[in-house]
């Protein structure tokens, strides 16, 4: 089986801007995977050249084995998308929207309302399918993106965001009900700015940044690549940091509390205890505090070139990540205009 | 080409404007019962017949069915695709595995069916004031089919480009309506001065609408004021021409959507 999204030398050029600069990945079917990034990192640029929102500049993308210029219907009739915005189809009750989702698709009439009832069902809004979008709550309307990727049945499940302000309780349903998912084989494109959320739940990451990919890896292998911190506390002030060359990254010292990075903290510390013992010094406590990814992440994306900043372009394209805010404010003027024609 | 998806599409878009009558139905119909009262019966009876056996109401009757059939067709496709990209629900649409082409015949579809009910209902308006019997019904549904078909297809075009929704109103009022008024709905060309004849017949309108009064009325001014080597066949050179139009603006119709012109990054 091919790959469920493979990019290779992925590029968007918005005039001067380059949104995604040779952007290569490859997303294996069945896995979980996160694409983390700060704002503008290029993330929803990338998920909407997978769907057809973003016509790309050059490279190729391709969803299991398609490619989504070329055979674009294929490619999308593999995909669910759960965007950041609020683009719901506004005329019509929730349960029709979801059923003319469907049949877009190519699922007839009445299977498309048993599967608009069983989706509701799971998202837990079955009892609002007679509403329209517009009066239900912000976890509804969350829920309800989800309601509309899933109602097709995807292979692919694009996540944009999923959890983007909602309250905690919701937090948790999404995350049981796509990690149910991608147990019965479903496989789940994250994008997220919750650190938490892309550890908990995703077998692989790709950081981004400014359009690049900076590294793709498991969670615990990205861990791996920060430094811990070990602090001692020692019994009596010292005077001056002690000199530990060969494996410390940093040293430093505040009364009698000793904090040193090291690559490793649980292999580091004996050798440690040994060496300030050895100086004279006396171990009252000690804690080693493993890298958490978030760390990681900025000090990932922190080193990265920002010559190029996204904010300039996004302002005249509208292009990625910062369309929720223009959506959202261009939407005020247009409810007056609902229903006019 | 009528696959599942096309037609659910197609469903959507009717069932956007038939469960808004107040908005989409009941407007034309009290402006022509306007019309009808104002224009053909208490001024009407004041004018002559425009043309010989043909009162000035029954003349106005094709003039209006034009008038409505390819505002609406017009307005319903251009305010579904700009609504849609306000409010970015169109992605709906994009992101599904429907062809270009199913999209665009589904939208296109879709408002040629409402332009064409605004019609009938005028139709049916006007006869109530007056008698009315079809001279050649099988070219009139073809004119009707193919001039709602374009000015649908001309809708796409408009809610494409259109930045806001005083575009939409810019095309529909100040582009859309002069044209169509100046399209002698409300008089016969030959009631014009030999040069205004010919200036009108640079408007496309006047083939419309006369398309529509030969088809309802069994008249046509292009039998009086067309060269002569064409008067004979005004009526369905007419309507070849604006078939061929339909199908160029179709045509464009696609491309832009391939191109994602107005629709994507």
């Amino acid at each position: 089986m091919p790959p469920a999204i493979e990019t290779t030398d992925l590029v968007k050029e918005y005039g001067d801007l380059r949104a995604l600069q040779e952007l290569s990945l490859t997303v294996e079917e069945g896995e979980f995977f996160g694409l983390l990034g700060p704002n503008g990192a290029g993330k929803t640029t990338f998920i909407n050249t997978l769907v057809g929102l973003v016509r790309k500049t050059s490279g190729t993308a391709e969803v299991f084995g398609y490619d989504v210029e070329t055979e674009y219907q294929q490619a999308r009739d593999a995909i669910g998308l759960a965007p950041q915005e609020f683009n719901v189809d506004r005329f019509f009750p929730i349960r029709e929207v979801l059923m003319h989702k469907a049949g877009y698709h190519g699922i007839s009439e009445e299977e498309a309302a048993e599967r608009a009832d069983e989706v509701l069902k799971r998202v837990g809004i079955y009892d609002k399918r007679n509403e329209r979008f517009d009066w239900l709550s912000g976890g509804m309307k969350r829920r309800l993106l989800l309601a509309r990727a899933l109602v097709t049945d995807p292979d692919l499940l694009i996540l944009d965001e999923p959890t983007a302000g909602v309250d905690v309780q919701l937090r948790h349903d999404l995350w049981e009900l796509v990690t149910e998912l991608n147990e019965e084989g479903t496989t789940i494109l994250l994008t997220t700015h919750y650190i938490e959320e892309a550890e908990r739940l995703c077998d692989r990451v790709a950081i981004m940044n400014e359009g690049r990919k900076v590294t793709v890896a498991t969670p615990d292998d990205l861990k791996t690549r920060g430094t811990d911190t070990i602090s001692v506390r020692l019994e009596s002030s010292a005077a001056t940091a002690p000199a530990l060359d060969g494996y410390a990254h940093g040293v430093s010292l505040s009364g009698d509390q000793l904090e040193v990075r090291v690559d490793d903290g649980g292999a580091t510390a004996p050798q440690l205890l040994h060496d300030l013992e050895a100086m004279g010094h006396e171990i009252a406590d000690l804690e080693i505090s493993r890298t958490s990814l978030e760390e990681i992440f900025v000090d990932l994306t922190r080193s990265e070139d920002r010559t190029v900043t996204r904010s300039s372009a996004s302002d005249s394209s509208g292009g990625a990540d910062d369309g929720a805010e223009e959506s959202a404010s261009k939407r005020e003027p247009e409810r007056e205009q609902e229903g006019v024609a | 080409m009528l696959s599942v998806g096309f037609r659910a599409l197609f469903r959507r878009e009717i069932l956007r404007f038939v469960r808004r009558p107040k908005n989409t139905f009941m407007p034309p119909a009290i402006t022509n019962v306007l019309y009808f009262a104002v224009f053909g019966l208490i001024l009407g009876g004041r004018i002559d017949e425009p043309v010989p056996g043909i009162g000035y109401i029954l003349f106005l009757v094709p003039g209006l069915v034009v008038l409505g059939t390819i505002s609406n067709a017009f307005e319903n496709a251009s305010f579904s695709i700009f609504h849609g990209r306000w409010n970015e629900y169109i992605h709906e649409t994009l992101t599904s595995p429907l062809s270009y082409a199913e999209m665009v015949f589904a939208y296109v579809g879709a408002s040629a069916v409402r332009g064409l009910i605004v019609g009938v209902i005028i139709a049916v308006i006007g006869r109530l004031f007056v008698p009315i019997t079809i001279a050649n019904g099988l070219f009139l549904v073809a004119t009707m089919i193919v001039i709602a078909a374009l000015f649908a297809g001309l809708g796409i075009i408009g809610g494409l480009v259109a930045r806001d929704f005083d575009d939409l109103t810019v095309m529909n009022q100040f582009i859309l309506r002069p044209l169509v008024f100046f399209g002698a709905v409300f008089y016969s060309l030959t009631m014009l001065d030999p040069i205004w004849q010919y200036v009108s017949l640079l408007n496309p309108m006047v083939y419309m609408v006369d398309s529509v009064r030969y088809g309802l009325l069994g008249y046509s001014d292009m039998f009086e004021v067309a060269p002569a080597a064409f008067a004979d066949v005004a009526p369905l050179v007419s309507l070849g021409v604006l078939t061929a139009l339909t199908v160029v603006v179709l045509a464009v119709d696609i491309y832009l959507f391939k191109i994602g012109y107005g629709l994507t990054d």
